[in-house]
């Protein structure tokens, strides 16, 4: 599903939201650190904040639906990731290195624009809860006419 | 309702850092996707830009609860706002207000026509919530008491530059002083003036300050960069998030011409930061009539503030007052002081034994320099006129009366800015390395002065 090219692209640290919903269809969405591809392309793993308190990982447990929309910065390609929820877990500590180099990615990007990544030194994006979503529609989301096109 | 006011969210509110915008489809599909801009409206509703037909959109269409995660760029705090879609605007102030940004980063990017506003979604805000896992600094990065790393409007920054305008005795002086108080006084290093132009809907640079390249009497069409949305709207337009708003606009533009579909026309060659963070446009208009237009940049992202809002309206109005009377002045002044004791010649540029090829395209009334395009439109006319005097009747001393009585220079018999057009001409020979000068003579009243050979070239 997410073949070599887009996966160098998800984890190269990008700006990363999860979306969810509740059974009253009411949306919640969040943060995420850092994002794995695994299983060749099929399944995405989230590393979500544990700090967080946003609803996501109760709907994710009720309903399943996810949605990863996943941005870089310097020149606004976007992609969404749809997919469905498979399992949770305490990220290992030996995910640490791995997602906080991900998210430092992002903060180098947002200095490319402008944005002082430095700035964000207060937030809490480790330890995470690292959710495994089972990737079942890719859609192109940079800005444009073609923002929603499928990508396969 | 919410427990955090969005009054005092302001800072959230600039554009400077994107927002986060969740939605669901009403079969249960979630969507998250950034937001551009989100505008506050009013203690209890917000407004959304909608500029493409997106999935977020179609499922507002279907279900209209939302959430929108913002950041304030000035503690860095994160916060959760659960909104309920409740109208559409395509027209009013905050229509106007969102379409104004969007309309100026656009023309900039060359996308009028294809990056635009389709209307302006208004929601109900339900709820506000700090976000846990993004907790900002206790005291903003960019508050007065911290110190904000550069100047701010202020009524003693405001009081200072109007004292200093107030010494001024020509429209030259007066522009140079304005540009020079904004820098000492507000900090400000990038800023140029526009003023109408002889054109019907047009203006031109008449001075700017911090650009290597100067670049006066660059024109700027009416509606075309952030200049031309200014004065098309009469409107001060504030952007603080302007390189996030290019990257923006720069991919749809990608996408837009990927798939065929054209921009009307390319960009505004101006002066200008190459990668401006901010930027300020604020119109100076006299009694509803446009004046020209000041444009402010900076580098740094979040330099224009909310709260100067009312100090900018103020200072725009102050400085088209005081540039118009200063216009209509010069063109009172008809009456001509005696030729003033001429100091010693300041001779133009160059060691007279160089030569220049000045021609005229009498057709398209341009006059360029060796090839290169100095100056049109009545400007143009004039410094032709100007020189074949010169070079028929040796006379090098003129009026600006008896160019007012020249019906060949087809003068506007109502404000004619003759004045404000001389000015333009002087600097643009300046700027061109001054082998040809105009040099003030006193009032109404000035010289031509000639540093090299000249050969003046007519065509049709």
């Amino acid at each position: 599903m997410l073949d070599k090219n887009l996966t160098e692209f998800l984890e190269q640290g990008l700006a990363i939201h999860i979306g969810t919903r509740n059974e009253r269809l009411q949306p919640n969405g969040g943060r995420v650190t850092a994002v794995r591809v695994e299983d060749e392309g099929r399944h995405i793993v989230a590393f979500i904040p544990k700090a967080a308190h946003h609803g996501v990982l109760d709907d994710l447990q009720s309903n399943g639906q996810a949605a990863l929309s996943c941005t870089r910065p310097a020149d606004d390609r976007a992609v969404q990731v749809k997919g469905e929820f498979v399992s949770m877990r305490d990220a290992d500590p030996n995910e640490e290195k791995f997602a906080v180099a991900q998210w430092e990615g992002f903060l180098k990007q947002l200095d490319l624009i402008g944005l002082p990544g430095a700035s964000t030194g207060t937030w809490t994006m480790w330890p995470c809860v690292a959710v495994k979503i089972r990737v079942t529609a890719l859609f192109s989301q940079t800005p444009g006419p073609d923002a929603g096109a499928v990508l396969t | 309702m919410s427990r955090l006011g969005l009054e005092q969210m302001a800072s959230c509110f600039q554009g400077l850092v994107p927002a986060m915008f969740f939605t669901c489809s009403k079969d249960g599909i979630p969507n998250a996707a950034f937001l551009s801009h989100v505008d506050y409206v009013d203690p209890t509703h917000v407004a959304l830009s909608f500029q493409f037909f997106n999935k977020s959109r179609r499922n507002i269409a279907e279900n209209p609860q939302a959430l929108i995660r913002v950041i304030d760029p000035d503690t860095n705090q994160g916060y959760a706002m659960r909104l309920k879609y409740e109208k559409s605007e395509t027209s009013g102030p905050i229509f106007d207000r969102m379409n104004l940004r969007i309309e100026a980063i656009a023309s900039y990017a060359g996308l009028k026509g294809i990056f635009k506003l389709k209307a302006a979604d208004i929601y109900l805000v339900e709820s506000v919530e700090r976000v846990p896992e993004e907790p900002g600094v206790k005291e903003q990065r960019w508050s007065p008491r911290s110190g904000r790393p550069d100047a701010v409007f202020t009524m003693k920054a405001l009081q200072d530059l109007s004292m200093r305008i107030n010494t001024a005795t020509s429209l030259d002086a007066l522009l140079e002083t304005i540009l020079s108080g904004l820098k000492e006084y507000f900090g400000f290093s990038h800023s140029m003036i526009a003023l109408v132009a002889e054109k019907p809907n047009t203006l031109v640079t008449i001075a700017s300050r911090g650009y290597p390249e100067g670049g006066v009497g660059a024109e700027v069409q009416f509606g075309e960069g952030i200049i031309g949305v200014v004065a098309e709207a009469q409107k001060p337009i504030r952007i603080s998030g302007l390189l996030r708003g290019m990257l923006h606009a720069n991919a749809a533009r990608k996408r837009a011409l990927d798939r065929g579909l054209r921009p009307d026309r390319g960009g505004v060659k101006l002066p200008g930061l190459q990668n401006p963070a901010s930027q300020l446009g604020v119109p100076l208009v006299v009694r509803g009539e446009l004046v020209g237009v000041l444009c402010l940049e900076s580098e740094t992202p979040y330099r224009f503030h909310e709260e100067d809002k009312t100090s900018i309206e103020l200072l725009g109005s102050y400085l088209a007052i005081a540039i118009q009377n200063m216009q209509l002045q010069e063109a009172g002044e008809h009456g001509e002081d005696s030729v003033d004791e001429v100091p010693a010649r300041a001779a133009a540029a160059g060691n007279g034994s160089s030569r220049r090829e000045i021609t005229y395209y009498r057709s398209e009334e341009v006059v360029m320099l060796d090839g290169e395009y100095l100056i049109r439109s009545l400007p143009a006319r004039i410094l032709w006129k100007l020189l074949q005097t010169l070079k028929r009747e040796g006379r090098a001393e003129f009026t600006n009366r008896e160019l007012r009585l020249d019906k060949s220079l087809n003068l506007p018999d109502y404000k004619d800015n003759l004045e404000t057009r001389l000015l333009l001409l002087r600097r643009r020979l300046e700027e061109k390395g001054g082998c040809v000068r105009i040099v003030p003579r006193g009032r109404g009243r000035f010289a031509v002065e000639v540093g090299c050979e000249v050969e003046l070239v007519e065509r049709a």
